[in-house]
């Protein structure tokens, strides 16, 4: 389904479906194509090797200065290549944490020389990247953190926790979120910084989600050393620098990773799963109220679609937009996703039950994956409450309520 | 396409606010609710001054040759006003049929006319049923000696007190195909043998109908398209009115969240205003996701009707649905919001409630345009 584009669109459109075509994986988007385990070292090779492809071919690295090893494009290219590449459902890098949350934080805040080190290799995919922010009492509290760290000459000494660590076993650096002062107040006691993971003092171990796999993990701090020259943005104000990471993350998540599968996307494979799915006696996609859930994801699907185009055509013509606008599209998504996961539940009937590595498991499983892992959607990267009180308090600005200050 | 409305876009949105907040104020709006036709001469000389009634009609029959996202525009601030009156009939239901289906007589006889202020229109589709589909059409009208003769009744007509012309769908040929055999007649209300007689609805800021035609004679030259091809006519019609009402809802829906947001800060409550607490926030929250997620995609249909583009029945479908359910929900916070006052006669609150429930209702609801969507991917 195209919506109104022109020739020029067209054909930028067709040389992105060509590249694809030529460098996705062999066997791609067919049963004949062997996934690796999830979070194991071949995934992690999949993810580095397509992103070194895309980034060389000039499809990734958006948004970022051309001196910084970023690339440059007119926005209604970016658009096409997003959606061509989410249309494919290309293979997933270690990105999603490194342009999106590293890339722009180091940024906005970085140094001149951190720009120039850790930018380019991160945009390639050379180099990965991983956060440390939440812990196990800093949750939606996140300016609750106890992970601290005392100077020492020219470095920092750290000890501590984080939890929800994405790309926890692969990542060559992490941005880290401490506590650099313990007599300061809330959101004035706490720094940003880069970290090497092949610190010592650094480890790190698995965390086992409902879904049975370690998509995050957990990092320990043991006396890990940091040099001075890591602060990302200054000393004592790294909530502020958190904050750019976090909009980042909502926003640009919103635009790429998560309307693939969630938006309309989502409901086309639902409606040939429903038209080749019989129960009953008859086919499901004959079903009124099947039908009736079918579209309504279908409708999100593409309510999303020109929301985020109408953000973005706003922010090419310089209007304002409030970047806590973050936070309604990111409740959108995740709300809208886990509705999808719902009738994907009530269409595969019996088989909702069929997991991953079963010969009867439905497509081999990954819808059946949805349904436990889309209930992490409204938790991650802000909940859907924290969402809410952002939206209300900064948006539509109504009072703070007695939450710590 | 465009989303963002451009310079004159502006100024003409601004200008419709303007207006309405001087000739639409409440007061004007209730003194409608009990009014027998919904609108005043007055009113409608101002409208007609302002150059809405021929906004989107070509110059040459005495239009100012604007396009559909312009008129849709006009109908997010009529909608933010909840003004009452025949000018959705006028433009939806009778001057762009005539415009996109009418012969060249049947243009400079009407278009000109409504661009003036001097004809109001409507279209009567509905039957008992009260639904929108080709086989609702039932009324037959037959062929003698040269003319039509059209029988029987039509149910929720909108605006026909006020309108002058009623274009009147009657099933001239049976067929298996149900589309195939509705003609549209242009009739003048004042035709001897038409009766019309108001339905006491919950939407009061727009009249509906039952209207009643007893052997009432329509002239060839006042068939509107083809004989027995009427239905395509009218699923434009509905198509076009259907985003207009998006617009509507929308600019409704902006109202609720505006008020209900300052009534939330003023509010005061255990000491302190009620917009601080969690729970009404939240609400507050939704209500201005559904409005910034209904626009968006009101704005797609609109723009995918106004250029013509194939997938506006598909556009303007999923907008009517999606657009559809949020102003009820939209209404429904905004009255929850409120408390005791939102569920006043005095409030205004209950004047929107009331026009997402009728909205939701013309031209089907939210269920039947998903229906017509998955028909679309059957």
């Amino acid at each position: 389904m195209t919506t109104g584009q022109s020739d020029k669109e067209a054909l930028f459109r067709k040389e992105v479906r060509d590249w694809l075509k030529a460098n996705l994986p062999e066997g791609w988007g067919t049963p004949k194509f062997k996934w690796p385990e999830p979070y194991t070292r071949e995934m992690q090779t999949l993810g580095e090797e397509w992103q070194k492809k895309t980034y060389d071919a000039g499809y990734t690295g958006f948004g970022y200065p051309k001196e910084y090893g970023g690339v440059e494009r007119p926005d209604w290219e970016i658009r096409i290549i997003r959606e061509e590449f989410v249309r494919c459902g290309t293979p997933p890098g270690p990105y999603s944490q490194g342009p999106i949350m590293a890339g722009m934080t180091i940024l906005h805040w970085g140094q001149e020389w951190q720009k120039k080190r850790f930018l380019p290799k991160l945009l390639s995919g050379e180099e990965s990247w991983c956060q440390g922010f939440s812990e196990p009492d800093a949750g939606s509290d996140l300016a609750n953190v106890k992970t601290y760290a005392v100077r020492d000459g020219d470095d920092w000494v750290v000890n501590g926790q984080k939890v929800w660590t994405s790309n926890w076993p692969f990542a060559h650096f992490g941005l880290l979120v401490v506590k650099t002062d313990l007599n300061a107040p809330r959101h004035r006691n706490l720094s940003y910084f880069i970290f090497d993971t092949s610190s010592p003092g650094f480890t790190r171990r698995p965390l086992k989600e409902m879904t049975g796999e370690t998509a995050f993990g957990e990092m320990f701090f043991d006396n890990m050393r940091i040099p001075h020259k890591n602060l990302l943005g200054e000393l004592g104000r790294g909530w502020y620098v958190a904050l750019t990471g976090l909009n980042a993350e909502r926003t640009v998540g919103v635009g790429t990773r998560i309307t693939s599968r969630r938006g309309r996307g989502g409901a086309d494979n639902l409606i040939d799963l429903a038209k080749r799915t019989t129960r009953y006696g008859k086919s499901i996609w004959d079903d009124p109220v099947y039908r009736q859930k079918i579209v309504q994801i279908a409708i999100e699907g593409e309510a999303q679609r020109a929301w985020g185009a109408r953000i973005t055509e706003m922010r090419n013509k310089k209007k304002p937009v409030d970047l806590n606008v973050s936070s309604a599209s990111k409740n959108f998504v995740s709300e809208s996703g886990q509705r999808a996961a719902d009738v994907t539940q009530e269409l595969l009937g019996a088989y909702s039950q069929v997991m991953r590595g079963s010969p009867m498991a439905v497509d081999g499983g990954d819808l059946v994956h949805t349904i436990l892992r889309s209930r992490g959607f409204t938790i991650e990267e802000g909940t859907s409450e924290i969402n809410r009180n952002i939206i209300a308090e900064k948006i539509l600005g109504l009072p703070r309520d007695k939450r710590g200050e | 396409m465009e989303y963002v409305r451009n310079e004159e876009q502006e100024m003409l949105k601004t200008m419709a606010r303007d207006f309405l907040a001087k000739e639409c104020p409440k007061t004007y709006v209730r003194a409608m609710m009990s009014d027998k036709t919904g609108v005043t001469p007055d009113f409608w000389k101002k409208v007609v001054e302002v150059g809405w009634p021929g906004l989107v009609l070509p110059e040459q029959y005495g239009g100012t040759g604007m396009n559909f996202r312009d008129l849709a525009i006009l109908f997010e601030e009529m909608g933010r006003a909840v003004m009452p009156g025949p000018f959705f009939s006028t433009v939806a239901l009778g001057a762009l049929p005539i415009l996109s289906a009418g012969t060249e007589e049947q243009k400079k006889e009407f278009l000109p006319k409504i661009a003036n202020g001097e004809i109001v229109m409507t279209m009567a589709v509905t039957e008992l049923e009260g639904d929108y589909w080709p086989g609702g059409v039932k009324m037959a009208a037959y062929e003698r000696g040269g003319d039509y003769i059209l029988s029987g009744s039509k149910y929720f007509v909108p605006d026909a007190a006020a309108a002058d012309y009623i274009i009147v769908a009657a099933r001239t040929a049976n067929s298996v195909d149900l589309e195939y055999g509705i003609t549209l007649f242009i009739v003048k209300k004042d035709d001897w043998g038409i009766y019309i007689d108001p339905i006491k609805t919950m939407d009061e800021t727009r009249k509906q109908y039952r209207l009643d035609l007893n052997r009432i004679a329509v002239p060839v030259k006042n068939i509107l398209g083809e004989v027995n091809d009427g239905w395509p006519i009218i699923k434009e019609a509905m198509m076009k009115g259907s985003a207009l009402l998006c617009a509507e809802n929308v600019g409704g829906g902006e109202w609720v969240l505006e008020t209900s947001v300052e009534y939330a800060r003023t509010r005061i409550q255990f000491g302190q205003p009620i917009g601080t607490f969690q729970a009404v926030k939240h609400k507050l929250a939704d209500v201005y996701t559904a409005v910034e997620y209904s626009r968006a995609i009101m704005e797609w249909a609109v723009e995918m009707v106004k250029d013509s583009d194939p997938i506006a029945p598909l556009a303007v479908s999923m907008a009517k649905a999606y657009c559809g359910d949020n102003y009820k929900l939209i209404t429904n916070h905004g009255i929850q919001v409120h408390g005791g006052i939102g569920f006043t006669w005095d409030h205004d609150m209950h004047l929107y409630f009331k026009r997402s429930r009728s909205n939701d209702t013309v031209f089907g609801d939210a269920k039947h345009h998903r229906e017509l969507i998955a028909n679309i991917y059957d």
